[in-house]
Protein backbone atom coordinates (compact mmCIF):
# COMPACT_ATOMS: atom_id res chain seq x y z
CA UNK A 1 0.00 0.00 0.00
CA UNK A 2 2.45 2.74 1.22
CA UNK A 3 4.35 1.08 -1.94
CA UNK A 4 1.76 1.75 -4.31
CA UNK A 5 1.05 5.33 -2.78
CA UNK A 6 4.66 6.89 -2.41
CA UNK A 7 7.37 4.77 -4.54
CA UNK A 8 7.44 7.21 -7.53
CA UNK A 9 7.38 10.14 -5.25
CA UNK A 10 10.46 9.11 -2.85
CA UNK A 11 12.39 7.36 -6.26
CA UNK A 12 11.90 10.80 -8.22
CA UNK A 13 12.87 12.90 -4.73
CA UNK A 14 16.13 10.68 -4.67
CA UNK A 15 16.92 10.49 -8.40
CA UNK A 16 16.64 14.17 -8.43
CA UNK A 17 18.55 14.66 -5.04
CA UNK A 18 21.49 12.00 -5.98
CA UNK A 19 21.50 12.33 -9.60
CA UNK A 20 21.88 8.72 -10.84
CA UNK A 21 19.39 5.70 -11.23
CA UNK A 22 21.16 2.83 -9.32
CA UNK A 23 21.94 5.42 -6.30
CA UNK A 24 18.55 6.45 -6.13
CA UNK A 25 17.07 2.90 -6.17
CA UNK A 26 19.42 1.84 -3.31
CA UNK A 27 18.09 5.17 -1.32
CA UNK A 28 14.66 4.80 -1.94
CA UNK A 29 14.92 1.00 -0.89
CA UNK A 30 17.04 2.53 2.38
CA UNK A 31 13.88 5.42 2.87
CA UNK A 32 11.35 2.51 2.76
CA UNK A 33 13.94 0.85 5.64
CA UNK A 34 13.91 3.63 7.90
CA UNK A 35 10.24 3.82 6.79
CA UNK A 36 9.02 0.57 8.26
CA UNK A 37 11.27 1.33 11.25
CA UNK A 38 9.77 4.68 12.41
CA UNK A 39 6.19 4.11 11.55
CA UNK A 40 5.83 3.18 15.57
CA UNK A 41 6.54 6.33 16.50
CA UNK A 42 4.41 8.04 13.48
CA UNK A 43 1.76 10.76 15.58
CA UNK A 44 -1.01 10.35 14.09
CA UNK A 45 -2.34 13.90 14.55
CA UNK A 46 0.39 14.51 11.72
CA UNK A 47 0.23 14.90 7.97
CA UNK A 48 1.74 11.60 7.07
CA UNK A 49 3.21 12.35 3.51
CA UNK A 50 4.67 15.67 5.13
CA UNK A 51 6.07 13.27 7.73
CA UNK A 52 7.29 10.61 5.18
CA UNK A 53 9.05 13.27 2.64
CA UNK A 54 10.74 14.79 5.76
CA UNK A 55 11.93 11.22 6.87
CA UNK A 56 13.17 10.80 3.09
CA UNK A 57 14.70 14.60 3.30
CA UNK A 58 16.74 13.47 6.52
CA UNK A 59 17.85 10.12 4.76
CA UNK A 60 19.13 11.56 1.67
CA UNK A 61 20.91 15.04 3.15
CA UNK A 62 22.56 11.99 5.88
CA UNK A 63 23.67 10.33 2.97
CA UNK A 64 24.90 13.22 0.94
CA UNK A 65 27.04 13.98 3.93
CA UNK A 66 28.44 10.86 4.54
CA UNK A 67 29.17 10.14 1.08
CA UNK A 68 29.77 13.60 -0.36
CA UNK A 69 33.81 13.23 -0.50
CA UNK A 70 33.23 10.29 -3.15
CA UNK A 71 31.09 12.14 -5.10
CA UNK A 72 31.91 14.34 -8.03
CA UNK A 73 29.58 14.01 -10.49
CA UNK A 74 25.36 13.70 -10.89
CA UNK A 75 24.88 10.50 -13.38
CA UNK A 76 23.77 11.73 -17.09
CA UNK A 77 20.12 12.74 -17.85
CA UNK A 78 17.52 9.97 -17.99
CA UNK A 79 16.73 9.19 -21.27
CA UNK A 80 12.97 9.86 -20.70
CA UNK A 81 14.30 13.47 -20.37
CA UNK A 82 15.31 13.79 -24.09
CA UNK A 83 12.33 12.62 -25.00
CA UNK A 84 10.40 15.36 -23.52
CA UNK A 85 12.81 17.94 -26.31
CA UNK A 86 10.28 20.00 -28.74
CA UNK A 87 9.14 17.95 -31.80
CA UNK A 88 7.71 20.75 -33.25
CA UNK A 89 11.22 23.08 -33.02
CA UNK A 90 13.88 20.68 -33.25
CA UNK A 91 16.38 23.84 -32.92
CA UNK A 92 14.40 24.85 -30.17
CA UNK A 93 13.98 21.75 -28.40
CA UNK A 94 17.78 20.91 -28.44
CA UNK A 95 18.70 24.66 -26.46
CA UNK A 96 15.99 23.56 -23.96
CA UNK A 97 17.48 19.93 -23.65
CA UNK A 98 20.98 21.43 -23.24
CA UNK A 99 19.44 23.83 -20.83
CA UNK A 100 17.82 21.16 -18.65
CA UNK A 101 21.32 19.22 -18.78
CA UNK A 102 23.44 22.06 -17.38
CA UNK A 103 20.70 22.38 -14.86
CA UNK A 104 20.93 19.08 -13.80
CA UNK A 105 24.53 19.00 -13.54
CA UNK A 106 24.52 22.13 -12.05
CA UNK A 107 21.88 21.65 -9.15
CA UNK A 108 25.30 19.34 -7.58
CA UNK A 109 26.94 22.72 -7.15
CA UNK A 110 24.00 23.90 -4.47
CA UNK A 111 24.85 22.78 -0.91
CA UNK A 112 22.74 19.87 0.05
CA UNK A 113 19.51 21.89 1.93
CA UNK A 114 19.39 24.57 -1.01
CA UNK A 115 18.90 21.91 -3.58
CA UNK A 116 16.27 19.35 -1.56
CA UNK A 117 14.44 23.01 -1.51
CA UNK A 118 14.70 23.83 -4.88
CA UNK A 119 13.77 20.44 -6.27
CA UNK A 120 10.63 20.38 -4.21
CA UNK A 121 9.71 23.53 -5.32
CA UNK A 122 10.69 24.02 -8.77
CA UNK A 123 10.72 20.56 -10.23
CA UNK A 124 8.23 18.99 -7.65
CA UNK A 125 5.86 21.99 -7.96
CA UNK A 126 5.08 22.07 -4.27
CA UNK A 127 3.81 25.40 -2.47
CA UNK A 128 6.57 27.54 -0.48
CA UNK A 129 4.21 26.39 3.07
CA UNK A 130 4.53 22.55 1.87
CA UNK A 131 8.21 23.17 1.46
CA UNK A 132 8.75 24.72 4.46
CA UNK A 133 6.37 21.78 6.33
CA UNK A 134 8.98 19.01 4.97
CA UNK A 135 12.05 21.26 5.76
CA UNK A 136 11.19 22.17 8.77
CA UNK A 137 11.93 25.89 8.71
CA UNK A 138 9.93 28.65 8.53
CA UNK A 139 8.43 29.89 4.98
CA UNK A 140 10.64 33.72 4.49
CA UNK A 141 13.61 30.89 4.98
CA UNK A 142 12.47 28.83 2.52
CA UNK A 143 11.86 31.71 -0.06
CA UNK A 144 14.92 33.40 -0.06
CA UNK A 145 16.94 30.12 -0.27
CA UNK A 146 14.80 28.90 -3.03
CA UNK A 147 15.78 32.55 -4.90
CA UNK A 148 19.12 32.26 -4.09
CA UNK A 149 19.45 29.10 -5.39
CA UNK A 150 17.51 29.85 -9.45
CA UNK A 151 20.37 32.81 -9.23
CA UNK A 152 23.18 30.45 -9.02
CA UNK A 153 21.79 27.91 -11.06
CA UNK A 154 20.99 31.00 -13.74
CA UNK A 155 24.54 32.62 -13.39
CA UNK A 156 26.10 28.87 -13.75
CA UNK A 157 23.29 28.74 -17.23
CA UNK A 158 24.89 32.40 -17.94
CA UNK A 159 28.45 30.93 -17.66
CA UNK A 160 27.54 27.99 -20.12
CA UNK A 161 26.20 30.29 -22.57
CA UNK A 162 29.42 32.95 -22.66
CA UNK A 163 31.65 29.90 -22.90
CA UNK A 164 30.11 27.96 -25.31
CA UNK A 165 29.50 31.63 -27.50
CA UNK A 166 32.99 32.30 -27.28
CA UNK A 167 34.05 28.47 -28.40
CA UNK A 168 32.23 29.56 -31.82
CA UNK B 1 26.89 47.33 -3.27
CA UNK B 2 26.46 47.98 -6.90
CA UNK B 3 23.57 48.74 -8.65
CA UNK B 4 24.04 45.17 -10.53
CA UNK B 5 23.94 43.70 -7.10
CA UNK B 6 21.32 45.66 -6.27
CA UNK B 7 19.04 44.56 -8.99
CA UNK B 8 20.48 40.49 -8.82
CA UNK B 9 18.85 40.62 -5.69
CA UNK B 10 15.47 41.35 -6.81
CA UNK B 11 15.51 39.67 -10.25
CA UNK B 12 13.93 36.19 -8.79
CA UNK B 13 10.98 38.14 -7.10
CA UNK B 14 10.81 40.41 -10.82
CA UNK B 15 10.34 36.98 -12.72
CA UNK B 16 7.79 36.01 -9.97
CA UNK B 17 5.67 39.37 -10.69
CA UNK B 18 5.71 40.54 -6.45
CA UNK B 19 7.66 43.49 -7.18
CA UNK B 20 6.31 46.97 -6.19
CA UNK B 21 5.86 49.11 -9.34
CA UNK B 22 8.87 51.15 -8.07
CA UNK B 23 10.95 48.34 -7.92
CA UNK B 24 9.87 47.07 -11.17
CA UNK B 25 10.17 50.07 -12.97
CA UNK B 26 13.75 50.16 -11.26
CA UNK B 27 14.43 46.53 -12.34
CA UNK B 28 13.45 47.21 -16.40
CA UNK B 29 14.90 50.03 -16.41
CA UNK B 30 17.84 48.59 -15.16
CA UNK B 31 18.05 45.87 -17.71
CA UNK B 32 16.96 48.10 -20.74
CA UNK B 33 20.80 49.79 -19.99
CA UNK B 34 22.78 46.36 -19.06
CA UNK B 35 23.33 43.52 -20.87
CA UNK B 36 24.92 41.63 -18.48
CA UNK B 37 21.89 41.50 -16.24
CA UNK B 38 19.19 41.18 -18.99
CA UNK B 39 21.16 37.91 -19.73
CA UNK B 40 21.08 36.88 -16.47
CA UNK B 41 17.29 37.83 -16.31
CA UNK B 42 17.12 35.88 -19.06
CA UNK B 43 18.50 32.64 -17.66
CA UNK B 44 16.57 32.97 -14.61
CA UNK B 45 13.55 32.47 -16.45
CA UNK B 46 14.95 29.62 -18.67
CA UNK B 47 15.97 27.77 -15.63
CA UNK B 48 12.18 28.66 -14.14
CA UNK B 49 10.90 26.97 -17.57
CA UNK B 50 13.78 23.75 -17.91
CA UNK B 51 12.71 23.10 -14.04
CA UNK B 52 9.15 23.50 -14.98
CA UNK B 53 9.27 20.91 -17.71
CA UNK B 54 11.44 17.92 -15.77
CA UNK B 55 9.10 14.76 -16.40
CA UNK B 56 8.90 12.64 -13.33
CA UNK B 57 10.06 9.22 -14.37
CA UNK B 58 9.40 5.82 -13.07
CA UNK B 59 11.00 3.34 -10.98
CA UNK B 60 11.64 0.45 -12.27
CA UNK B 61 9.07 -3.10 -11.50
CA UNK B 62 12.43 -4.32 -10.14
CA UNK B 63 12.23 -1.93 -7.25
CA UNK B 64 8.95 -2.05 -6.39
CA UNK B 65 9.10 -5.91 -5.55
CA UNK B 66 12.22 -5.05 -3.75
CA UNK B 67 10.33 -2.05 -1.62
CA UNK B 68 7.29 -4.65 -1.16
CA UNK B 69 9.70 -6.93 0.02
CA UNK B 70 11.63 -4.35 2.57
CA UNK B 71 11.00 -6.31 6.01
CA UNK B 72 9.16 -5.10 8.68
CA UNK B 73 9.95 -4.92 11.65
CA UNK B 74 9.28 -7.52 14.50
CA UNK B 75 6.94 -6.24 17.05
CA UNK B 76 8.26 -6.66 20.39
CA UNK B 77 6.71 -6.41 23.33
CA UNK B 78 7.61 -3.26 25.11
CA UNK B 79 5.56 -1.57 28.30
CA UNK B 80 4.14 1.60 26.88
CA UNK B 81 3.08 3.65 28.91
CA UNK B 82 1.30 5.81 25.93
CA UNK B 83 -1.79 4.02 26.28
CA UNK B 84 -2.62 5.59 29.69
CA UNK B 85 -2.07 9.21 27.83
CA UNK B 86 -5.34 8.83 25.71
CA UNK B 87 -7.42 11.64 25.79
CA UNK B 88 -10.60 9.25 25.61
CA UNK B 89 -9.31 7.61 29.24
CA UNK B 90 -9.58 11.36 30.92
CA UNK B 91 -12.89 10.84 32.42
CA UNK B 92 -11.92 7.44 33.98
CA UNK B 93 -9.32 8.88 35.50
CA UNK B 94 -11.56 11.37 37.03
CA UNK B 95 -13.49 8.78 37.99
CA UNK B 96 -10.74 6.93 40.01
CA UNK B 97 -9.09 10.24 41.11
CA UNK B 98 -12.58 10.91 42.97
CA UNK B 99 -13.23 7.83 44.11
CA UNK B 100 -9.35 7.57 45.77
CA UNK B 101 -9.82 10.60 47.16
CA UNK B 102 -12.75 9.79 48.86
CA UNK B 103 -11.59 6.43 50.37
CA UNK B 104 -8.44 8.16 51.48
CA UNK B 105 -10.26 10.86 53.18
CA UNK B 106 -12.92 8.37 54.76
CA UNK B 107 -9.60 6.23 55.93
CA UNK B 108 -8.64 9.48 57.70
CA UNK B 109 -11.30 10.57 59.43
CA UNK B 110 -11.17 10.53 62.94
CA UNK B 111 -15.01 9.36 63.23
CA UNK B 112 -14.36 6.44 60.95
CA UNK B 113 -16.43 4.50 63.43
CA UNK B 114 -19.44 6.57 63.31
CA UNK B 115 -19.01 6.76 59.27
CA UNK B 116 -18.74 2.61 59.45
CA UNK B 117 -22.30 2.53 61.88
CA UNK B 118 -24.40 4.74 59.68
CA UNK B 119 -23.25 2.65 56.65
CA UNK B 120 -24.07 -1.08 58.33
CA UNK B 121 -27.30 1.05 59.22
CA UNK B 122 -28.21 2.31 56.10
CA UNK B 123 -27.49 -1.81 54.62
CA UNK B 124 -29.70 -2.93 57.19
CA UNK B 125 -32.11 -0.38 56.26
CA UNK B 126 -31.93 -1.05 52.54
CA UNK B 127 -32.29 -4.98 53.06
CA UNK B 128 -35.01 -4.51 55.14
CA UNK B 129 -36.53 -1.88 52.68
CA UNK B 130 -36.09 -4.74 49.77
CA UNK B 131 -37.59 -7.58 52.18
CA UNK B 132 -40.97 -5.84 52.53
CA UNK B 133 -40.58 -5.03 48.80
CA UNK B 134 -40.42 -8.42 48.18
CA UNK B 135 -43.45 -9.70 50.67
CA UNK B 136 -45.27 -7.27 48.93
CA UNK B 137 -44.51 -8.39 45.81
CA UNK B 138 -45.44 -11.63 47.05
CA UNK B 139 -48.76 -10.75 48.29
CA UNK B 140 -49.35 -9.25 45.59
CA UNK B 141 -49.19 -12.35 43.32
CA UNK B 142 -50.62 -14.25 45.87
CA UNK B 143 -54.18 -12.10 45.22
CA UNK B 144 -53.22 -12.17 41.45
CA UNK B 145 -53.33 -15.54 41.34
CA UNK B 146 -56.56 -15.64 43.64
CA UNK B 147 -58.38 -13.60 41.08
CA UNK B 148 -57.36 -15.58 38.04
CA UNK B 149 -58.79 -18.38 39.75
CA UNK B 150 -61.62 -17.04 40.94
CA UNK B 151 -62.14 -16.01 36.87
CA UNK B 152 -61.32 -19.47 36.01
CA UNK B 153 -64.04 -20.73 38.43
CA UNK B 154 -66.86 -18.08 36.86
CA UNK B 155 -65.86 -18.86 33.26
CA UNK B 156 -66.38 -22.45 34.60
CA UNK B 157 -69.71 -21.51 35.71
CA UNK B 158 -70.96 -20.05 32.70
CA UNK B 159 -70.32 -22.31 29.82
CA UNK B 160 -72.96 -24.76 31.54
CA UNK B 161 -75.24 -22.31 31.06
CA UNK B 162 -74.56 -21.91 27.20
CA UNK B 163 -74.43 -25.61 27.01
CA UNK B 164 -77.75 -25.52 28.43
CA UNK B 165 -78.90 -22.36 26.15
CA UNK B 166 -78.43 -24.91 22.73
CA UNK B 167 -79.71 -27.90 23.96
CA UNK B 168 -83.32 -25.98 24.48
CA UNK B 169 -82.93 -24.84 20.52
Amino acid sequence: MLVDLYAKKIFNMAYQFAGSVPEAEDLTQDIFLKLHHALPKYDFGKNFTAWFLTLAKNALIDEYRRTKWEKKQRGEFDESVHAAADADDPERGLAEEETRRVLWAGLNALPPDMRMAMILKEIQGKKYEEVAEILGLPVGTVKSRINRGRLQLARILKDRKVSAHVAL
Amino acid sequence: MSPCERIEGLLASYADGELSPEEKALVEEHLASCPDCASLAACLKSVDAAFASFPEIEPAPALINRLRAVPHPRRRFRLSFDILLRPSLQPVFAVLTILAVGFSLYMASPDKKRIDQAINRQIHLGYSAFEKLTSRAGALTDSLGAAADNLFVSLGNLNPLGKAGSSDR
